[in-house]
Formats: C-alpha cells, sequence, structure tokens
C-alpha cells in the first residue's frame, strides 16, 4: 500500500497539480518491474513473485533506479503469471521464483530479452516480445478494465497520473447533472450486469423519482460459475469504480453509495476499502468533494454467499438487512429501492465505463460497437479453450474471433461443439452461430444472453444434456425458494433431466421440460426464475439430436454421462500390461501376460478408471 | 380513480389498489393462497396470475401485489393466464398432493391432478406461501416462525428448530395457513396448548370459576398489556371462559339494577322489564 502523503485537494486546480507532480515521479524511474496480481496470476503464486522482485530492487542499491509494482489483471490468465518489465514492455509469461533473480540481472538490469520466457505462438512458434505481438491481445480493446495491468491498484497516486478522477473533475466543476445525463445518454451505454438496460433512462427516473434522500449502489456479487469480470476490475481498477459512482451519484442527485460485494470476495473488499480511503483522504469522495459542493459517501457491504443476491431486490433486501429475496419489480427500484427510497444500481463494470464516456464524450463511446450495443464489453473466456483468461472487446465482434483469435481455439485438437454465454441462466450458442456478432439483442435472439460476461467454451466430449442438467442444477441450489414456480418447477425439471442422463429417459420428456420453461418464463417472481431454463431451451433447441438419443436410445454421443456408453479394450493397441487390470475396483477385466485384457461388461461400474490408466491409449469409450 | 377493465367488465378502483381488489370488486374470481388482508402481499404462491395488455405486448402479472396506477386491461381468462394458473397449481399439487384444502381448490379450477411426481420434500404438506410466517412478523410483531433454508431445503421453523421463546400460543399462524397444515393442539391434561407442527408448546390458563380453558397464558397477557381498558377490571375478566364471564357479567347487571331500584331510580329500565 501507498502511503499517502498528500491532503485535502481543494479544487479542480488542485488535483491538476497532484497530476502532474506523481506523472513527473512515475517517469524520473524508467525500469519498472510489473507482477500482475489479478486473479488468475494470484492463484498462480504471483504475490510471492511479488515479494522477490521487492528484495531484489532492494538489494540492488540506490544506483540501481528500479521500481517493482504489483498490478491488476492482464488478461492472459492461462499463461499467468505475468511479468513485465519497462522500458521495453518485455512480456514474461509463466514466471516462476526462479526466473526472478534472472529477469532482475538479465533484463532489468542488463537490458537483455530473456527468449525462454517470452509467449511462443503454439501455431507459428513465433516469439513475441510485447503483449501487443501476442495475437490474443490484437482485437481486443480496453476501457473498463482501463489502465489495470499498468497501474498499482493501491495506489491512488497511480490512478490519479493516468487521468484518475479527471472525469469527477470535469462533471463536478464544468457541467450541469443534466449535462452529466445527456453524455451518458450519447454515449448509449446499457447495463453490464445481465439486462443490458440503457443506463442513462435508469439514472434519469432515478433522478426525477420524488423522494430523498437517492442511493447509487454497485453491484458487485459477481456470482456466475466461470466469470470474474467484476472481481477483476475490483481487484485491479477500484477507483475507477468509485469515480463512476460518483459522477453518477452528482447526475442522479444522490450523496450515499454502497458497494455491495460478494464475501468470497476478501481481496476486492480489501482493494476497494483501500481505495475508498485513499479517496477520501484526498477530498475525492466525503464532504465538497474538490470544493465544488458536491457530497458522497461510499460503504462497502459484504454479501452472504447468495447467487439470488445479484438480482437487484434481493440485493436491496440484503443491503438492509433482512433476507436476500426478491420481490415484484411492479414498482421500480428507481422510485422505491433501498428502504423504500429512489435507487439506482449498476454492474461493477457498468460504473467503470463511466469515467471513460466522461472524459472522452458520450459520441467516441457511441463509435464503438454496433447499432444498439456500444462500447466494449468485458468477457471471461474459460473452459476447453485454449487461452483461459479474461477478455475485453468492442461490442460486434463475432464469437468466431473471440474463440479462434483471442481464444486460441480449443485445445488438443478437438472440435468446438458449443459456447454458452450469458451465466447459468444464459445459452448455449452452436457452431453454425458462430459469426453472430456479440451485442446485447444478437445474443438474446440466439435464445441466450449477454448475461454479465460469463463464456464457457465446450468441445465435442461435452454432452450438451449434462450442461443443461449442470446448469439447473446451479439454479435449482442457488433459488431462493420464496416463488412455487422456481422453488418447485426447477426441481421437476431437474428430475427429469437426472433421468435423461442416466438412461432412463421417456417420451415426452422435452416436451415436458419446454413446457416447464414456459410456465417459469411467465410466472416466476425474478430474473433467476423467469430465465433458469434458458441452458435448457437452447439446448434442445440446437441439440436436439442429443437429448433423442439419450432418451430413445439410452446412449450419450458425447459419452460423457455415466452408464450410457461403455469402455472397450482395443485388443490391438493393448499391450496387456496389466495396469487396468491391476486397478479396476471391481475385477471387470481379465486377461494375462501377452493376452490382450477383455473387460467384462456385466462387472463393469464405468467408473473410467482403466481409461486413465492405459498408457496406450487402448481402453475406448464405445 | 383510474379504471381497470377485467374480462370486459369495467371497475372503478382507488390508485394503488391491486388487480385483486379490482377483480373482487367486478364479481371475478381468482384463486388464490398467499393473500390475506390482514398482512402485505406475499406473491409467492403464484396462483393469481392475470394477462396484463400493455399494448404492444402481454404480461403475465400477480394480481395480488399489481398495483392499479393508472386506467389498464386485464385478462383472468384468456388461455395463457388460465394455463399459468393450472401449471402453478399442478406444481403445488405435485409438492402436497395428500392436502384436501389443495385439492378442493384445484378442483374448483378444473385443474384434474398433476403429472408431476413428488420431489421437494422440505416440509411436509406445505405450500410455503408464507402467510404465517408474514402474520407473525407484521401483526403480532413476534417472528416466532420463519423461513430457514435456501430453494429446494426452504421451510418454516422455529429459531434452529427448537420450541420458540417469542411464540405466545396465539394460533394466528394457524388461522391463516390457507392448506390448514399448521395445527392448533390442546392438551388439557398438562394444560398446554401446542401449534403443530412447530411443537412450541404455551401454557393455558383454566377457568378460575369452571376450570374449562380460557387461551395461551401468554396471549391474555399480550391482550391485557396492549388493550385500552381498565387493567384491573381486564384482567379479571380474562380469568374466566366465556360462558363464566356471562355469567359474572350478567351477575353484575342484576346486583346493579337491584341497587339502582333500591336507590329509587328507574329510569332506562321500565321497557325491558
Amino acid at each position: 500500500m501507498t502511503v499517502l502523503s498528500s491532503e485535502r485537494l481543494g479544487s479542480p486546480a488542485d488535483l491538476e497539480g497532484k497530476r502532474r507532480q506523481w506523472r513527473e515521479r512515475s517517469r524520473s524511474c524508467t525500469k519498472r518491474v510489473r507482477v500482475c496480481i489479478g486473479p488468475g496470476c494470484l492463484a498462480k503464486g504471483s504475490l510471492a513473485l511479488y515479494e522477490l522482485f521487492n528484495q531484489a530492487v532492494a538489494e540492488a542499491g540506490a544506483d540501481v533506479q528500479v521500481e517493482a509494482k504489483g498490478v491488476g489483471c492482464h488478461g492472459l490468465c492461462e499463461r499467468g503469471p505475468i511479468v513485465i518489465v519497462e522500458p521495453g514492455e518485455i512480456f514474461y509469461q509463466r514466471v516462476e521464483e526462479p526466473d526472478v533473480a534472472e529477469i532482475f540481472r538479465e533484463t532489468v538490469v542488463g537490458g537483455r530479452v530473456i527468449e525462454r520466457l517470452l509467449y511462443e505462438d503454439p501455431d507459428t512458434g513465433a516469439k513475441a516480445r510485447t503483449a501487443q505481438d501476442i495475437p490474443f491481445y490484437k482485437a481486443q480493446m480496453r476501457i473498463a478494465l482501463g489502465h489495470s495491468g499498468l497501474i498499482d491498484p493501491t495506489s491512488i497516486e497511480d490512478y490519479i497520473a493516468l487521468e484518475g478522477y479527471a472525469a469527477l473533475a470535469k462533471a463536478l466543476a464544468a457541467m450541469t447533472p443534466e449535462q452529466v445525463l445527456a453524455q451518458v445518454e450519447r454515449s448509449g451505454l446499457r447495463g453490464r450486469g445481465g439486462g443490458g438496460f440503457p443506463t442513462a433512462r435508469k439514472w434519469r427516473s432515478c433522478r426525477n423519482a420524488p423522494g430523498q434522500p437517492k442511493y447509487v449502489i454497485c453491484n458487485g456479487d459477481e456470482g456466475d460459475p466461470g466469470a470474474f469480470m467484476d472481481r477483476a476490475i475490483m481487484e485491479g481498477n477500484p477507483h475507477a469504480i468509485l469515480e463512476g459512482m460518483a459522477i453518477g451519484a452528482y447526475a442522479i442527485g444522490s450523496s450515499q453509495g454502497y458497494i455491495y460485494v460478494r464475501n468470497e470476495y476478501p481481496i476486492s473488499v480489501e482493494r476497494l476499502k483501500e481505495a475508498i480511503q485513499q479517496a477520501e483522504q484526498l477530498g475525492l469522495l466525503g464532504q465538497d468533494i474538490l470544493g465544488t459542493g458536491f457530497s458522497f459517501d461510499i460503504r462497502i457491504n459484504r454479501g452472504g454467499g447468495a447467487f439470488v443476491c445479484g438480482e437487484s431486490t434481493a440485493l436491496m433486501a440484503s443491503l438492509e438487512g433482512r433476507p436476500g429475496e426478491p420481490r415484484a419489480k411492479y414498482v421500480h427500484t428507481v422510485e422505491s429501492g433501498l428502504r423504500g427510497k429512489p435507487t439506482n444500481l449498476n454492474n461493477v463494470e457498468t460504473w467503470a465505463n463511466v469515467p471513460a464516456v466522461i472524459n472522452r464524450g458520450g459520441e467516441w463511446f457511441a463509435s464503438i460497437g454496433t447499432e444498439t450495443s456500444k462500447g466494449t464489453k468485458v468477457f471471461s473466456l474459460v473452459g476447453k479453450i485454449e487461452n483461459t483468461g479474461l477478455v475485453e472487446v468492442p461490442m460486434g465482434i463475432t464469437l468466431r474471433r473471440i474463440i479462434e483469435e483471442i481464444g486460441g481455439g480449443i485445445p488438443g485438437g478437438k472440435a468446438f461443439k458449443a459456447v454458452q454465454t450469458g451465466g447459468p441462466s444464459g445459452g448455449c450458442i452452436p457452431a453454425e452461430h458462430l459469426d453472430t456478432a456479440v451485442d446485447f439483442d444478437e445474443l438474446t435472439k440466439l435464445g441466450s444472453m449477454m448475461g454479465s460476461g460469463g463464456m464457457i467454451v465446450m468441445d465435442e466430449d461435452t454432452c450438451m444434456v449434462n450442461v443443461a442438467r449442470y446448469f439447473l442444477n446451479f439454479l435449482h441450489a442457488e433459488s431462493c425458494g420464496k416463488c412455487t414456480p422456481c422453488r418447485e418447477g426447477l426441481a421437476q425439471m431437474l428430475a427429469i433431466l437426472d433421468r435423461i442422463t442416466h438412461g432412463e429417459g421417456r417420451q415426452g420428456d422435452v416436451e415436458r421440460l419446454e413446457e416447464l420453461a414456459d410456465l417459469l418464463e411467465g410466472t416466476a417472481l425474478c430474473a433467476l426464475g423467469k430465465t433458469a431454463a434458458n441452458p435448457v431451451l437452447s439446448t434442445i433447441r440446437y441439440f436436439r439430436d442429443e437429448y433423442d438419443a439419450h432418451i430413445l436410445q439410452q446412449r450419450c454421443p458425447a459419452k460423457e454421462c455415466r452408464g450410457l456408453f461403455r469402455y472397450e479394450i482395443d485388443p490391438e493397441a493393448c499391450k496387456a500390461c496389466g495396469l487396468c487390470l491391476k486397478d479396476c475396483p471391481v475385477d471387470a477385466i481379465s486377461g494375462g501376460k501377452k493376452v490382450p485384457h477383455v473387460i467384462d461388461q456385466g462387472k463393469c461400474t464405468r467408473c473410467g478408471t482403466c481409461l486413465d490408466k492405459c498408457p496406450f491409449g487402448a481402453v475406448l469409450k464405445v | 380513480m383510474p379504471t381497470v377493465t377485467i374480462d370486459g367488465i369495467r371497475v372503478q378502483v382507488e390508485t394503488g389498489a391491486t388487480i385483486l381488489d379490482a377483480a373482487r370488486k367486478a364479481g371475478i374470481w381468482i384463486p388464490t393462497l398467499c393473500y390475506h388482508p390482514a398482512v402485505s402481499p406475499q406473491a409467492t404462491c403464484r396462483l393469481c396470475m392475470v394477462e396484463l395488455d400493455r399494448g404492444d405486448w402481454k404480461q403475465l402479472v400477480t394480481s395480488c401485489n399489481y398495483p392499479v396506477r393508472r386506467d389498464i386491461e386485464v385478462s383472468v381468462s384468456s388461455a395463457r393466464a388460465v394455463a399459468a394458473r393450472r401449471g402453478v397449481m399442478q406444481l403445488l399439487l405435485a409438492r402436497a398432493p395428500e392436502n384436501e384444502q389443495l385439492k378442493a381448490l384445484a378442483e374448483r379450477m378444473g385443474v384434474e391432478g398433476t403429472p408431476y411426481p413428488t420431489v421437494t420434500t422440505s416440509q411436509r404438506d406445505c405450500i410455503l406461501c408464507g402467510l404465517c410466517t408474514a402474520i407473525c412478523a407484521e401483526v403480532l410483531g413476534r417472528s416466532a416462525i420463519a423461513f430457514s433454508g435456501r430453494g429446494p431445503e426452504r421451510a418454516v421453523t422455529t429459531p434452529f428448530r427448537q420450541p420458540a421463546e417469542d411464540c405466545i400460543g396465539c394460533g394466528a399462524c394457524a388461522l391463516v395457513c390457507p392448506v390448514g397444515t399448521i395445527q392448533i393442539r390442546m392438551h388439557e391434561e398438562e394444560g398446554e396448548i401446542e401449534i403443530s407442527p412447530f411443537k412450541t408448546r404455551t401454557k393455558m390458563l383454566a377457568c378460575q370459576e369452571c376450570g374449562a380453558p380460557v387461551g395461551s397464558v401468554l396471549v391474555l397477557k399480550e391482550a391485557l398489556d396492549r388493550a385500552p381498558m381498565h387493567r384491573e377490571s381486564l384482567a379479571e375478566l380474562t380469568r374466566l371462559c366465556p360462558r363464566c364471564r356471562r355469567k359474572r357479567t350478567a351477575a353484575r347487571l342484576t346486583e346493579g339494577r337491584t341497587l339502582a331500584a333500591q336507590a329509587g331510580y328507574v329510569a332506562g329500565t321500565k321497557k325491558a322489564e
């Protein structure tokens, strides 16, 4: 953490003065090691690297001017931990502790590049020296992730040196709330949390709603399986969220904000807390911000671990200290939200976009993206994909470019089968729609949705019925149980899918699933229930043949559902080594020395141990 | 006052009244389970779905909590609304297949049984409508019972499933339970009242005169605290069962009249005699 030497900034001019000063100071140090401490790299032990670099800096002595810095997510988590060395922006990947000394000696002090640690293109074998030479980064565009990866998320000085809080100063000093609203309106920014509701319209409704005080809320209850976009922003660029919220509060006429962070994100809470403290210390939050008379406070609330608390009304109930259950939205939260007062809730990524909209103008933002979806969107690209990580792309880019160009395609030479977008309430999009432009409306047309930005790639070995069952099971467990259709309907659907994946499907099951899906969509209380059937509906729509194979032939085409395929040993490939025979837990395998082994299908429980053990690939799923 | 057009019948209601209010005014029946005028709308059972015409699109809404704020057109009998209510009822029947009240309501709705098996068993015979917890919290201010667990685990329970200290044995939960799952059980030999299935028991007050059960001691205490009456005389009355109370009141009246007659005061008594 940076210890602040500064006192309150009394005016926008003060802020500019400090910006110049901190920018100069940062320029005076030309050598810098940036260690990614985003979620992915952190999990791979990057904090230890950061400490080792710091140690190396300390030991190097005063004549070597170097700074080691922990920075937010770079995106290419697959290749983490990532370390970047300035000058030259040398991009080192999969750095391990023993590499630190070498990097410091060779690159930082000596200015030489270590080829071994560079990114190597798996197709061409070409080495990339900087991030911009890596295909993963070429099609990307960073707005919401902003300077995450460049700045130390625990340092407000870093943020300010790179245009930080300039948008807030501009809004407070030179714009009326109406003008701020107009810019956001012109930008075409839509909510990044899933619904895609026009941000300016929400702000305006809240501004116009009678009642005081008004509240603004940042929804950081990211809970979709496989999604970590919001976490990366909270941990890599927390001040952008605070700045966005302050601008929104000014436009709406609010002086109190809340950030609701899921309890499983302790680092996010820590970083945000620190960021709020720093901003308050400099007078960028709190009373009379920058001497403009505008006051705004932000409090952090931690969630209790319920997925449904990401739903706005459930979140507000939870904030009030009540059980996190949704209520009907016939009266919108912008009219009657937290404590019955007008409340404007936006997602982390939406707030993080706001400073850029004000700094560079709504027109600029609207120039990026498609007709109905402007700007960029952050996706967490996970599943059966070469480059697992976090990507930010302009709206309108095709799914194919995200998966093939940025994601590097499917590992192991497998074929692509589907991509699941929109979190557990989203849908699965098959190969024939890979050229669809990614925007709110196009994804909805395909029976999926943008959601908050989870993107799970599946290959040919993935059973789509099982995928539907997986997501339904998740929602069934996470349903609050308040309303009948969600609680009972999901349980019924899950029971049907359980039967199908166990080879006990019946004719008419698919139709019954569709009927229940329709009932849920029409009658469930909140968006969780209304959209819960999407994974089922979209897999029925595009992969009906897999359902039929399970139901009519008791066969799982992807050979994933246990019991719906068998293991056999290829006598040609079997070397009669005895490994499978020895490890089979039910003694279903027979054979001897130089006698190819055979599985007794009557005894086999299809546990798959033989497949895992066989060193020759002789065990087959049939 | 906004006008609500329900299945072609036009009624005017106060702004903020619900579609259900309007339907009742129009004499149109909409099945409900979790609605009770004593508490705020729960909107959990989803049985009262109707179709709201929004001009360019139609939306299913729950009539019990949809506030009428302008002129609206609603259909109770549209195919989509009927199918929605039927579907919800089928799910409820799967949950509590033996429940007589539920079966009777289903029959009135024209729903013949359910195609679904029973797969949720968190609380037997309970449809989790929330009326009991709502009346305990909103009207009694007790919250002796509340929901615990999430989704498939959801159940109405006392804290930690132990007999609730906050339960005064008033039986309001049993009174509002639309499917008769909550029952008041009298244990006369132990002098206790039990609220089933929560296993909470409270002491029963026996009539001072005849020994018949008067009610829960805690309820009477609560009544004494709340009633705007002379405490002592009320306390005296509450120690009697209704029958003995009538007797005592009558005796007092007679006594009073005798005293009045002795004092030569006769006004107002002539007609009665």
